[in-house]
């Protein structure tokens, strides 16, 4: 079983890793969202979904990156300043309707991709099921 | 010359919505594209209009088969945000309701497949012992689909008659033993059917994120059950089921061993089911604001729900949920690739597809 800790050290980051709520949780920064991707790939942990959130008052959105590595489910958040985020889909396979079901619930940008509709129809506005200001 | 075959969404093996548009060069498929979203309700935003009891009766429909299998990881979060712990009885309940349900859906799928390869009287056989399978979920739930069973801090019903349902796991391990796995293993249209047919290497798996049987006939061998136990798992002695060849018939085979694995674990938590309470009892439910995540190994693998409270607030403010078709189904596209036309509605119809999971 991979030591959690070599995550850290791969990603150059300091902060500990937090278990809370059946998740082992660590804040990324400064890596970014392909950088976890890339580790993950390399520790050959399975790419499980990405959540997102809405937060109140124009906090802008909150995305959540799940992987499973041995059974333990790992999360990394990430904050957007912006409607936009990298796309890991050319680095995950396993990403692409995630990202695309994201974009439509969410209005949310994965840069470096194109989508086809996925759960919505051609012609449907992104955003219009889960982003607040749109539906 | 290539030409394109779109099949669906009125799909030629089950009773559900789904596209697949299929370039041909002559018989073979040379490529793929997936569509779905026939059948998308948004669940996830009516989740959050919900309060913590009517959403349970929501997320209970977001699949007929797995009924029992989304309350359980719904509630299993909701529990985790409200500090409950469901007594001894109660995780022995679910897991018992768990393999019950498992048994119907692979018994369910072992019918479909034989219907598609041709196999008339199979299918008959197996939707009869489906059918034991469901008189034991009506007995213990009063209900033969959404069983209601899973609350916050427990379940609902006792079962009353453990007797009952070892006597059916009894006639079920005997039909499958004697019957549909020597069929399935040596029947030459069984193999012709099924060997070497919808291919889906190791590699392609694992990048695919592919989970359940489907990952475990692909030489991916995970199980929640095992590697992130829940109920009363932990406790449970039974052999974790996968193949190499990643074909139609190493997913056949996986579920007809695992259908083994559910009547081994049945028996166990029949003989070691503990006395006392169902449920916890608490009336008023306090949750800590905040988003906790559940996952559970569904017949057709991972169920993951993330769900998030906030302060005073009787609804969700998000509830996520990743079914287990929504990872496997993308992988299709993979297993057609040089298949035979023919071939594809078995193929499709192999991974167990459910498509009122995936488009929620």
């Amino acid at each position: 079983m991979i030591p959690l800790d070599i995550i850290r050290e791969k990603l150059s980051v300091e902060a500990p890793w937090i278990e809370s709520g059946g998740v082992h949780w660590l804040d990324p920064a400064p890596a970014n969202v392909r950088d976890v991707a890339a580790v993950m790939n390399a520790c050959r942990a399975r790419f499980v979904t990405i959540t997102a959130y809405q937060l109140p008052a124009s906090e802008g959105i909150h995305l959540e990156y799940h992987w499973d590595l041995d059974g333990r489910l790992l999360g990394f958040p990430f904050q957007l300043a912006g409607n936009t985020i990298d796309s890991i889909f050319d680095l995950c396979e396993a990403a692409d309707w995630i990202e695309r079901e994201v974009h439509e619930e969410y209005a949310i940008d994965f840069r470096g991709r194109e989508y086809e509709p996925l759960l919505l129809r051609d012609g449907d506005t992104a955003g219009v099921n889960l982003r607040e200001e749109v539906r | 010359m290539s030409y394109k075959i779109p099949m669906g969404p009125y799909h030629p093996a089950l009773e559900e919505p789904y596209k697949l548009d299929m370039i041909c060069d002559g018989e073979t498929v040379c490529d793929a594209k997936l569509h779905i979203g026939f059948n998308f309700r948004g669940i996830e935003h009516l989740a959050e209009t919900r309060n913590y009891v009517q959403v349970i009766a929501l997320m209970e429909r977001v699949c007929g088969i797995c009924s029992f299998i989304h309350t359980l990881t719904l509630c299993q979060a909701m529990e985790k945000l409200t500090g409950q712990t469901p007594p001894p009885r109660a995780q022995y309940i679910r897991t018992i309701m768990c393999e019950l349900e498992r048994l119907h859906s692979h018994v369910l799928w072992a019918g479909i497949a034989s219907k598609l390869m041709g196999f008339k009287t199979m299918f008959m056989t197996c939707f009869e012992i489906r059918e034991k399978v469901m008189d034991v979920l009506q007995a213990i739930s009063g209900n033969r689909v959404n069983y209601s069973m899973n609350r916050i801090g427990g379940v609902n019903r006792d079962i009353e008659d453990p007797p009952a349902v070892l006597a059916m796991v009894e006639a079920l391990e005997k039909e499958m033993a004697d019957k549909i796995i020597p069929i399935f293993t040596t029947s030459a249209t069984a193999r012709s059917r099924c060997a070497g047919i919808g291919v889906l290497s190791h590699e392609k798996a694992v990048s695919c994120g592919v989970v359940g049987p489907n990952a475990r006939a692909s030489g991916v061998a995970q199980d929640l059950r095992r590697a992130a136990p829940y109920a009363a798992y932990k406790e449970m002695e039974f052999a974790v089921q996968a193949q190499q060849e990643g074909d139609v018939r190493a997913r056949l085979l996986v579920r007809a061993l695992e259908i083994m694995e559910s009547c081994k674990i049945l028996r166990q938590a029949i003989a070691k089911l503990p006395p006392g309470e169902i449920h916890t009892g608490d009336p008023k439910l306090v949750f800590t604001p905040g988003t906790a995540t559940s996952r559970v190994e569904a017949p057709r693998g991972e169920v993951m729900y993330s769900v998030t409270w906030k302060e005073n607030s009787r609804n969700p403010a998000r509830v996520h949920v990743r079914t287990p078709t929504y990872v496997n189904m993308p992988a299709v596209r993979w297993m057609v690739l040089g298949a035979r036309l023919a071939d594809t509605p078995l193929i499709q119809a192999s991974i167990d597809p459910c498509y009122s999971c995936t488009d929620r």
